[in-house]
């Protein structure tokens, strides 16, 4: 019997809700038996853990913050992603490396490093890209790029937190416009 | 009040007139390198207390200490569940972190820091996980080279002895994570094998000063006194400029 295709969908962008509504709706397309599920940002807690880590530990920098997102990419490859691409399964990946990227390349990193640090992660047979911008409300905000901009922006970087959110935003209307070239 | 010019190249050229500053003591980065048991931290404590008597304003930072990373990894070290990746990217967060917050300001400020552990710890205990080196070191990067870097050097044999002589050594640090190996004593003598043959590379290929570290204490001491007189005039390394400029820029401050 010929097995099923496995499939890793990326869908990035910033506003981490409609990130996670588009994965939903993506994942319902999806034949019951071929649902491999939805990988979500901070599946090993780091995140969350940072979050409540004490002011005088200091504020985590741009690079800090893309080095933790890329432990936990690699916790969720290990556990989640890899194991039902094994199974032939479609997988949904919300956010993927792209949206890291994205915020690497708005605050100055350079596209080779961040090319080498998501060197391990396999590439997507379909990407998509949500254009929305984050809600007003900070506390509906859930999103990688979200989370990183309230930590970052505050300390006297030379970028407010919409100025960081607009330009990762802009960052990746060009990721989804060389994509649809390729 | 004159705006400070915040461009790329200022802020390069800052970072370069600040440490080629003649006229002031530099900030001067020393690094302590080799496997556990080779004796570093006790050298470490002599330096820094001769050091201290040289009128130098020493600042001392271990590896995996920073005050927020530390705990992140620490907590997972405990469950066992980091595997390779996952190991090698927290500890160049916590690396990173202690880099803005630690070393950089440190030097700025025109201090002695002493690394007990740098960041060839990483490249060596990964590269020995099975990690690609070149992937590694780019984590590491912007680059802060130390002005110079004490390799103790010890054989796994008497590594093995050290370490084995007090305590057992933990999941992690005696490599069953990589060597499938159930005990700990054992599987510290593979792992450390590998690391160690990974530091004599990386000594070779970045120039460390290797301290023979089966020596007495005394003797070592001596010889990094001598060496630390030789070495301290050496030039400021500009592969640093890219590390400050983007501390300096990111701190924001009008240093």
């Amino acid at each position: 019997m010929r097995r099923a295709q496995a499939i890793l969908i990326s869908v990035d962008g910033v506003n981490g809700a409609a990130v996670k509504a588009t994965a939903r709706e993506a994942l319902r397309a999806i034949g019951r038996a071929r649902r491999g599920g939805i990988s979500v940002w901070d599946a090993s807690g780091l995140f969350e853990e940072l979050a409540v880590a004490d002011e005088e530990a200091g504020t985590p920098s741009p690079r800090t913050l893309l080095l933790l997102f890329a432990a936990d990419l690699a916790f969720r490859l290990r556990w989640e992603i890899e194991p039902a691409l094994a199974e032939g399964k479609v997988v949904i990946a919300a956010p993927y490396i792209e949206t890291a990227v994205a915020f690497g390349r708005a605050t100055g990193i350079s596209a080779g490093w961040l090319a080498n640090l998501f060197g391990f992660a396999p590439r997507p047979g379909d990407r998509r890209y949500i254009d929305t911008a984050p809600p007003r409300a900070v506390s509906d905000r859930e999103g990688f790029v979200e989370f990183c901009s309230e930590r970052v922006a505050g300390t006297p970087t030379a970028l407010t937190r919409q100025q960081l959110l607009d330009r990762t935003r802009i960052q990746l209307q060009i990721a989804a416009r060389r994509a649809r070239g390729r | 009040m004159a705006a400070t010019n915040t461009t790329p190249r200022a802020v390069r050229q800052r970072a370069r007139e600040h440490f080629q500053n003649s006229r002031r003591r530099r900030g001067l980065l020393v690094a302590f390198e080799g496997p556990d048991g080779s004796g570093k931290t006790t050298q470490r404590k002599l330096f820094k207390t001769w050091l201290q008597a040289e009128d130098y304003e020493v600042v001392s930072t271990k590896w995996n200490s920073s005050d927020l990373i530390k705990p992140l990894i620490k907590s997972r070290k405990t469950v066992r569940a980091l595997n390779p990746e996952e190991f090698s990217l927290l500890h160049a967060a916590d690396f990173r972190h202690r880099v803005e917050h630690v070393i950089l300001p440190a030097l700025w400020a025109g201090k002695l820091v002493i690394a007990d552990r740098f960041l060839f710890t990483g490249l060596a205990r990964d590269v020995a996980r099975g990690l690609d080196l070149d992937w590694v070191l780019k984590l590491y990067q912007p680059l802060v080279w130390p002005d110079l870097v004490f390799y103790f050097s010890v054989s796994p044999v008497t590594s093995g002895k050290r370490v084995t002589a007090t305590r057992m050594p933990n999941y992690y640090e005696a490599g069953q994570d990589v060597t499938a190996v159930d005990d700990p004593v054992e599987s510290y003598q593979r792992f450390i094998s590998r690391v160690i043959r990974e530091y004599e590379s990386l000594a070779l290929i970045f120039n460390f000063i290797t301290v023979d570290a089966e020596q007495s204490i005394v003797e070592q001491h001596h010889q990094i006194r001598d060496l630390f007189r030789e070495g301290v005039r050496r030039p400021w390394c500009e592969w640093n400029v890219d590390a400050v400029a983007e501390w300096l820029a990111l701190s924001g401050q009008q240093r």
